[in-house]
């Protein structure tokens, strides 16, 4: 992600620079509150733009496009919740948790670490972090799950799109489609069950129950054509989520954001904002994943994982991003729904509508309803080259957020170790 | 395929064969959409599809497809749709046909699908709409069979792979020589035992793969390539899932909990992992790629895809816990299963890559290997800190050999069996220009040896130049085994008799020679000149012990001053014997006490304590014995004959003393 790199690779450079500029001089304490502060306005603005991203204007785009070059209007922001969003998001919080660890490692007194308040809130930044791990694995896992869907609207949409389209087109893409809608159901819900399932078979079963009783316009579609071509228990197979089966992402990201308390008073203005900062950029990013991407266990999923002061600057574009995002997560409970990322809503209502055209085909197809199909297809082509592009990049993104993880954990244990080298190192256990 | 050879007329009109439409053979009560269908003969149906190849190659031979060229298009084409669909349908119904059946039916929807492709060619010709609806439904119902079958293939597997002692997970406990050698043999045991099963993995017969294998170059060939592989796909995920849970061999902790995990409990998961990683570079992954190169035989870049996209999955789950493991607090004892999931690790990266499935994956594990390997290192440097601040208070009784060298030169000695390993590791994890400075020449190495004992400096056992081979590791351990030499020296200095503090030195270095000199490993980091050093230094620890303990009592044998003029100065004699006496008793109390426990060098002592000790004793015996009044007072003073004085050194250094608190070691 070349973004990613560049913006991080000037910023540190700024920070280095800046530090080796400054090192020598005898303002330590003036600079960290420079270092605090800017920090602080880069998390707001690069959340501001995740929020209202119609205030882009930095975008350039190329203009030697020949086709392009009397309207070269910069690319339509990201829909919040969408795969480019996403990314985004990430970006975002990749870039502010480097800096974050400028702030907070180099050029400072490694015994800090052992006094407070950093004595404190290190370990437990730390061990939110661990727990932003499993997040990590259930969300790629997760991502491999929508990328099967896809896989399945794009044998609709080869299909529909094949001239002319005749009854078998038509079977092959209502079969394609109806596997879909009923997966993003069971998939997004077979946590609920995970525990008393561990066979195919089993899980078959559930899933056969599930599809006879499902209500939604796939499956009431199904049930009326050739049952020949219904999916059903026998032939509808998942993947098998890959991480423990007791284990909940609605659960975790409470737990992670448990006893994330604003720093009052003194602190408020010392280090322990930044930790705070990072510690809600850690909840705040898993949280929204987790509400965007189908994981093991999302039902109770909190809409509000946690109260921010409103009084903190940095915070209200973070404070924006939740409200909206609880708002739709709250619709999508009630739905019951497959998920928040924009392009899974609109597969699901696409592939409904395609539905409904398979339901009424009658070969020949008339040339007015073959437009109208068309017009669908087309939609459901484009939500393909959206995940097409932006599945593979997010997943790579997912596990870059992973890797950045572990690696800053390692450092900032290597740092706490070498505090305690200091003061005594571990025994022989002779 | 056969040239279009014409037997149409000009104007595209083709002929019907009088055979073409057979009489009803055998009618079949379908269900509803199939009843009107009839059953046709073998012969019959092979003559409709000569028909249909024959059209098929006519139409794909029309240049201008656009007009309305297209030929009338006969109705064996229907028959033709129908007689798939029938088949399908009394598949469907078990009515079972036979390899040739199997085989006919395969042929024919690629008949059906080539038509149905020749014929979209002309879709713009109404005329080729309503047969193009007729073939596009026989297709898709084939697809559909065919998917059906492929995945029932694929999820019945006739004969369960289950080695027998696959889901015997290995235990071991914490860092100690037996159960190190019990796990060494283990591992070993185990590797036969996956090797003899690595063929049968998955378990697929020959003609079950055969038929995966037409199906899949069926689907894709009809444009159904990503039903095919999504079918593939899923299957085999399932499939290696199921496959380790049967095995016990699946991974599936929270990186939250592993990393809070006890070490005893978290060695037991990484010997299960390591055995998972195992299952999956030596049976697993090889499995699934052979399958997956026989079923896409004809499809490399599908075939790569989804090997690629399978192995993925089952890696990444397998290296969250190598990231989980490695970011838990180290120590000492972990060096040695950290390094065992490095070997691991570095035999899965040759079973993923190989047709470079996928450099992202292979750059994946390389990540997770490095980051193992760089906590190998830490904890390997860490033992310098460990070393250094191990300080006793307390020495150990009889001046044994410190449970510091035990613990330490085993410990060196399992590093050392992971030479290569390590080598590698520290050839890629440290910095190459970190010089090793060894420990300043000092007074603390050497301190109880007083200059001349060595005949050079050079003959100091810290010197670096004598080592063997110089590499990073090699470096380490040296510096390690100097460290080891500095804090034992520290350490003989709690002991206030200097003999004894020569006894401990000498005890702890022949210990370490030992150890090197067998164990071929790290003989071969130390070198000889390194063995050949240590020993004259442990040589020099010996005579000083010689000169300071037994100096004494030579010079009360000394024969000077005692004949004057030929006449004994018996008071004096009388002093000596008795000084002679109480020293030596009070050696062999004080020494025997004291514990030597390598039994050649308890032996070599004696021999030279004996050597210099009787000959002396007897001659002063044997000369001044005469001048001792009478025999009584001769065994008043006499307290000792030589032999008894022999017997008595054979008891030195057996540590036997009741009031010293008595240590294994």
């Amino acid at each position: 992600m070349p973004a990613t790199d560049h913006n991080q690779g000037s910023f540190l450079n700024r920070i280095s620079i800046r530090r080796s500029q400054f090192a020598a001089v005898d303002h330590i304490h003036d600079q960290e509150v420079v270092d605090l502060d800017l920090f602080q306005r880069h998390v707001s603005d690069r959340f501001s733009l995740l929020l209202s991203p119609s205030t882009t204007t930095t975008t350039t785009t190329t203009t030697t496009d020949s086709h392009e070059t009397h309207h070269t209007h910069p690319p339509p922001p990201p829909q919040i919740l969408s795969i480019s969003w996403l990314r985004n998001l990430l970006d975002a919080f990749l870039c502010c948790e480097a800096e974050f660890k400028a702030v907070l490692v180099s050029g400072r007194d490694p015994a800090q670490f052992s006094r407070p308040p950093l004595d404190r809130l290190v370990p437990d930044l730390l061990e939110r972090s661990v727990k932003a791990l499993d997040v990590c694995n259930a969300v790629t896992h997760g991502v491999d799950i929508v990328q099967h869907w896809h896989k399945l609207a794009q044998i609709a949409v080869t299909s529909l799109s094949q001239n002319p389209v005749g009854e078998g087109q038509v079977r092959r893409a209502k079969k394609a489609l109806t596997t879909l809608l009923t997966l993003m159901v069971s998939d997004d819900n077979k946590e609920n069950n995970a525990t008393t399932t561990t066979t195919n078979n089993a899980h078959a079963t559930k899933w056969a129950d599930r599809t006879r009783s499902f209500s939604r316009r796939g499956a009431a579609a199904a049930t009326t054509t050739n049952n020949k071509e219904r999916p059903t228990g026998k032939n509808l197979r998942s993947l098998s989520w890959s991480v423990s089966k007791s284990w909940s992402a609605a659960k975790q990201i409470q737990t992670m954001s448990a006893n994330l308390v604003a720093p009052r008073g003194a602190e408020s203005t010392g280090l322990a904002q930044p930790v705070y900062i990072m510690n809600t950029l850690i909840v705040f990013i898993t949280w929204a994943l987790v509400a965007a991407i189908p994981c093991q266990e999302r039902n109770g999923l909190p809409t509000h994982f946690q109260n921010i002061p409103r009084n903190l600057g940095w915070a209200q574009p973070l404070i924006g991003l939740q409200e909206k995002i609880g708002e739709e997560w709250k619709k999508k409970e009630k739905k019951g729904t497959a998920g928040l990322l924009e392009e899974l809503k609109e597969m699901e209502k696409v592939a409904n509508s395609l539905l409904e055209f398979a339901d009424g085909f009658e070969f020949p197809m008339e040339e007015e309803k073959a437009a109208g199909m068309a017009v669908k297809v087309a939609e459901m082509g484009e939500i393909c080259r959206r995940m097409e592009e932006g599945l593979g990049p997010l997943n790579q993104q997912v596990r870059e957020v992973f890797h950045r993880i572990v690696k800053s954990r390692a450092e900032v244990l290597d740092v706490l170790d070498h505090i305690q080298v200091c003061k005594h190192s571990a025994p022989l256990p002779y | 395929m056969e040239k279009a050879h014409n037997s149409f007329n000009k104007n595209g009109h083709i002929p019907t064969s009088p055979r073409n439409i057979p009489p009803p053979a055998v009618s079949f009560n379908d269900d509803a959409s199939d009843n009107h269908l009839h059953h046709y003969t073998a012969d019959e149906a092979n003559r409709i599809s000569e028909d249909v190849d024959r059209f098929i190659s006519v139409i794909s031979a029309i240049d201008d497809k656009s007009s309305s060229s297209l030929p009338e298009v006969p109705d064996f084409i229907k028959t033709y749709s129908e007689i798939i669909e029938s088949r399908i349908t009394r598949s469907r119904k078990n009515v079972a046909g036979g390899d040739d059946d199997e085989l006919f039916f395969i042929e024919s929807v690629r008949r059906i699908s080539r038509l149905t492709n020749a014929l979209s060619e002309f879709s713009s010709d109404a005329r080729a709409n309503p047969p193009l609806n007729q073939t596009s439904v026989a297709l898709q119902r084939a697809m559909v069979f065919l998917e059906e079958e492929f995945r029932s293939l694929l999820e019945d597997s006739t004969s369960e792979w289950d080695p027998q002692n696959a889901h015997n997970i290995q235990k071991f406990s914490s860092f100690n020589s037996k159960s190190q050698q019990e796990y060494s043999d283990r591992c070993a045991a185990q590797r036969e035992i996956d090797t003899a099963h690595s063929v049968e993995y998955p378990a697929y017969s020959p003609e079950d793969v055969d038929k995966m294998h037409e199906i899949a170059t069926t689907m894709i060939s009809a444009g159904y390539e990503t039903e095919c592989c999504q079918v593939y796909y899923i299957s085999r995920r399932n499939a290696i899932r199921n496959q380790m849970t049967k095995l016990e061999l699946e991974v599936l902790l929270n990186m939250d909990d592993v990393v809070k995990m006890p070490w005893e409990t978290l060695e037991t998961e990484i010997a299960r992992w390591i055995n998972v990683v195992k299952t999956c570079s030596e049976t697993i992954f090889p499995g699934e790629k052979r399958l997956g190169e026989w079923v896409f035989n004809d499809h490399p870049e599908i075939r790569r895809s989804l090997i690629s996209n399978i192995l993925r999955a089952v890696v990444i789950q397998l290296l969250d816990f190598a990231e989980a493991t490695s970011m838990a607090k180290r120590s000492a004892d972990k060096l040695f299963r950290y390094l065992d999931m490095y070997d691991a690790l570095q035999k899965l990266i040759a079973s993923i890559s190989g047709e470079s499935y996928s450099d992202e994956l292979t750059a994946e594990v390389t990540a997770a290997v490095d980051r193992i390997g760089e906590s190998a290192v830490c904890i390997f440097c860490d033992l310098e800190n460990s070393i250094k601040s191990d300080a006793a208070k307390v020495p150990v009784p009889g001046g044994a050999v410190h449970p510091l060298t035990r613990y330490m030169m085993n410990y060196l000695k399992y590093t050392c069996e992971y030479k290569d390993t390590l080598e590698s590791i520290f050839a890629k994890h440290t910095e190459p220009d970190k010089k090793y400075t060894p420990p300043p020449p000092t007074t603390t190495t050497t301190a109880s040896l007083s200059s001349n004992d060595l005949e050079r400096e050079s003959d100091s056992p810290h010197n670096f130049e004598t080592v063997a081979s110089t590499t990073p590791f090699s470096m380490q351990v040296v510096m390690v085994m100097d460290l080891l030499d500095a804090n034992l020296e520290q350490k003989s200095r709690l002991y206030k008799d200097p003999s004894l503090r020569c006894v401990f030195l000498m005890n702890n270095g022949r210990y370490i020679l030992q150890k090197v000199k067998g164990s071929p490993e790290i003989r071969q980091v130390m070198g000889d000149i390194w063995c050949r050093r240590r020993s004259t230094v442990v040589r020099q620890y010996h005579k000083n012990y010689q000169r300071e303990t037994w100096n004494r009592v030579l010079q009360c044998l000394s024969h000077d001053g005692l004949l004057v003029n030929g006449k004994a100065n018996k008071p004096l004699l009388k002093e000596r014997f008795k000084i002679f006496t109480n020293t030596f008793d009070e050696i062999h109390r004080t020494q025997s006490a004291w514990m030597v426990s390598d039994e050649q060098l308890q032996s070599e002592l004696r021999i030279s304590v004996s050597a210099v000790v009787i000959p002396a004793y007897r001659s002063f015996v044997g000369r001044f014995r005469q001048y001792l009044d009478s025999g009584k007072q001769a065994d008043k003073y006499i307290k000792y004959q030589p032999e008894d004085i022999e017997t008595l050194i054979e008891g030195l250094f057996e540590g036997n003393i009741t009031s010293m608190a008595r240590r294994k070691t």
